[in-house]
């Protein structure tokens, strides 16, 4: 009875406990369901925080972006108040609307010099101060095939206030074997400082030899040009160019001549290395006589030729060399050296001299974007001096300041000792001011 | 028929010639002209050996006052496709037109291909005046230091030479997608080696980094020049070092062409440091190709700035 009494005791203990080990289990289950959940909850916001975090992060780069550019906005409206940036136009669209986009480029150069000088001959004044030119440049595509160039000059000379044509000249392309063709007038390929305007010399004015040759300014002359570059495998820029001029131009040639002027110039070019380049170039000149004209004899006195026989046909004939030599510098500086030789054979004697010839030498140095700095060495046997051995020779010094693209000043000393012994040593300085507004873009020499 | 006539008949029966052996001689080439080395250098990237590229400008000079030489005006002459950066960057390619009289590059025909298209330009002047100095009449014409517009300039180069050449399209198109991937991988490279110094003031030379400044997030404080194009004055030098010891600039950026002196001067009195930077291919030795001229300038930064923070 007690064994029995015994089991059923222990029965019920075992009930009793495993009732209550069941009891626990179902707790422990509930309870790791609610950790699942739990962890699935802070899984849950911790990527939220994540999200946001990110959120936060592109958000402050945003705004750091947009300080930076408020800040560069502020800085350029600071410094330039006409220049805020501005919403970006279509590319190469015209900015002047409807049909004043057709208008012209249109730009003025103007030319001031002042010179003190010993040379009492000088009909222009000794110690003077004058506008030399306003130039007024005009350009403008015509149509698909051509173009149109024109320079008027403005001159406030002492003898004459006047407006003159400097050039005036219509392009066509694309003509056979492409040639260009010119025709109106044109400052003629004459060498290389004659291609240029008084704005566009290192020095204050042209060489001697130009001149004397063709005149105070250079050869400039209505006519017709033709210009090709010879094709040949090898690359070789061989450049031709055939001109007619209208036949009283120039010092050299006939003042009345019914028969043109026939220019031709060859040139070519190689690189020297990667920094240097060398141009060379060939001019011929055939044209008329001048008319009779009073000259200066070696021994002071003034003589003057009468020829019965009318003028000779083409008998003034001008050679010319060019070598102009180019090297770049390291910080935008440049070495320039340039030279120009011209020779006469005449067959007449209108002028005193028969075989007249001359050249200059020019060394041009660009320092800095400020300043540039030369001299040029002249030396002639003048058409109107008669003799051997009487030469002008020039050296000009000169010092030019680039205030910027558009305005500089040079400063020149000039000595020459002229061919005549009529005339004495003359030191001359110069002050010249360029300046120029609008649209102003030299042609390729 | 007299001599004179006989040596004008010579002349012209050589040049016709010559003419004709030129045209003969000629490999099958597409005869390319780019008004710059970098032109030159992403148009080779895209048409490889269909083309025989000339580039004009020579990269060590300022691009603004090049001088096209007989060479150059020979070369365009001869040209079947123009490449050029548009705008008023090359203020000397209307003058080398006109010399060269092509008329294949008159006018905006298929054979003139301007990359500047669908570019965002920064800068552009609300009004014109040359008081504001040598300012650009469609805005910054520098734009070519961003890489992301590389991208753009491959894309129109690709689509230019696919126009006038439609045969070879596909071609171009494929060189100048995998040209512009290259430059994505490398664009996410600067980016991330930049990014640090977002926010870093500096000082340019000329204002000719504006799309670089743009794209990796630095603050130009001011140029040593004065206004665009205009040389420095001992005044603007003296204000603008006091603006760099205000704000601690401590790079001064400048391209190889522009002068040593100022910007020297400038970074001993502040203690920054000159460091010149390529905007053209060749420009540098190291500046074999766009590529390499980018990776070139981000490095030459990353090791200015670096040494300046004390990394």
């Amino acid at each position: 009875m007690r064994l029995w009494s015994a089991l059923v005791l222990s029965f019920f203990v075992c009930v009793l406990v495993c009732n209550e080990a069941h009891a626990n289990e179902g707790a422990l289950g509930v309870f790791r369901s609610e950790m699942e959940t739990l962890k699935q909850m802070v899984q849950g916001l911790q990527s939220q925080v994540g999200e946001l975090t990110s959120t936060v992060k592109s958000q402050n780069e945003v705004i750091q972006k947009q300080s930076l550019k408020i800040e560069a906005l502020e800085r350029v409206k600071e410094l330039t108040p006409q220049q805020a940036t501005a919403q970006p136009i279509p590319v190469g669209a015209p900015r002047t609307a409807g049909i004043m986009g057709f208008n012209p480029d249109i730009g003025l150069v103007g030319d001031v010099e002042a010179k003190l000088t010993q040379n009492k001959a000088d009909e222009k004044g000794n110690n003077t101060i004058a506008l030399k030119e306003l130039e007024l440049n005009l350009a403008q595509v015509v149509d698909p095939f051509s173009r149109l160039d024109a320079v008027i000059s403005f001159n406030d000379s002492l003898e004459n206030q006047n407006v003159s044509i400097e050039e005036g000249y219509y392009t066509r392309w694309g003509l056979p074997l492409g040639f260009l063709g010119q025709i109106g007038k044109f400052r003629s390929k004459v060498g290389k400082q004659n291609l240029l305007h008084l704005d566009q010399l290192d020095t204050v004015d042209y060489p001697l030899v130009v001149k004397d040759f063709f005149g105070e300014e250079g050869l400039a002359s209505s006519g017709a040009r033709l210009q090709n570059m010879i094709p040949n495998p090898w690359d070789i820029p061989i450049e031709i160019t055939g001109e007619i001029l209208r036949g009283n131009n120039g010092n050299s040639f006939s003042g009345i001549s019914r028969r043109p002027i026939f220019n031709s110039h060859a040139k070519t070019y190689f690189d020297v290395s990667q920094d240097a380049n060398v141009e060379l170039g060939w001019t011929t000149l055939f044209g008329d006589e001048n008319p009779p004209i009073t000259i200066i004899n070696s021994t002071g006195s003034a003589v003057s030729y009468t020829r019965p026989e009318g003028q000779d046909r083409y008998g003034v004939k001008v050679f010319g060399g060019d070598m102009t030599f180019n090297w770049f510098l390291p910080e935008g500086r440049k070495l320039k050296w340039q030279n120009e030789i011209y020779f006469q054979d005449r067959t007449s004697r209108t002028h005193a001299n028969s075989r007249p010839w001359g050249f200059y030498s020019l060394l041009d140095f660009r320092l800095s974007q400020r300043f540039s700095a030369g001299v040029r060495f002249d030396y002639l046997e003048p058409l109107n001096v008669q003799g051997q051995d009487h030469h002008t020779i020039g050296i000009s010094p000169y010092l030019v300041f680039w205030q910027s693209e558009f305005a500089d000043f040079r400063l020149q000393y000039s000595r020459l000792d002229f061919a005549s012994d009529r005339e004495k040593s003359d030191n001359a300085l110069f002050l010249k001011a360029n300046f120029l507004i609008g649209a102003h873009k030299h042609p390729v020499q | 028929m007299n001599s004179k006539k006989i040596f004008f008949l010579f002349l012209g029966l050589l040049f016709l010639s010559l003419h004709l052996a030129t045209d003969l001689w000629a490999v099958q080439k597409i005869k390319i002209v780019t008004t710059t080395s970098t032109l030159a250098n992403i148009t080779k990237e895209i048409a490889y050996d269909k083309v025989d590229v000339y580039s004009i400008a020579s990269p060590k000079q300022n691009i603004h006052f090049y001088a096209p030489t007989p060479r150059n005006v020979l070369k365009v002459k001869k040209a079947e496709v123009l490449v050029h950066q548009g705008l008023d960057l090359e203020a000397w390619r209307g003058p080398l037109l006109n010399a060269a009289g092509n008329p294949r590059f008159l006018g905006e025909g298929n054979f003139s291909i301007d990359v500047s298209k669908g570019i965002s330009l920064l800068e552009v002047p609300t009004s014109l005046s040359r008081a504001e100095g040598d300012i650009h009449l469609y805005g910054n014409p520098h734009y070519v230091v961003d890489p992301e517009n590389a991208k753009i300039m491959a894309t129109n180069i690709s689509e230019g030479l696919a126009k006038a050449f439609p045969q070879d399209a596909d071609y171009f198109r494929k060189n100048a997608e995998a040209f512009n991937r290259k430059l994505d991988e490398k664009i996410k490279d600067w980016l991330g080696r930049m990014a640090s110094y977002k926010g870093t003031p500096i000082v340019t030379y000329h204002r000719s980094w504006s799309y670089f400044v743009e794209r990796f997030g630095f603050v130009i404080v001011g140029e040593v020049e004065p206004k665009p194009g205009i040389p420095p004055t001992a005044k603007h030098i003296a204000e603008l070092a006091k603006v760099m010891k205000e704000k601690s600039v401590k790079v001064i950026i400048k391209e190889s062409f522009q002068e040593n002196s100022t910007p020297k001067k400038i970074a001993h009195e502040t203690g920054a440091q000159v460091v010149t930077l390529a905007q053209a291919v060749g420009e540098t030795k190291e500046a074999r190709d766009y590529i390499s001229m980018m990776e070139q300038n981000i490095q030459l930064l990353e090791q200015a700035l670096s040494a300046k923070k004390g990394i």
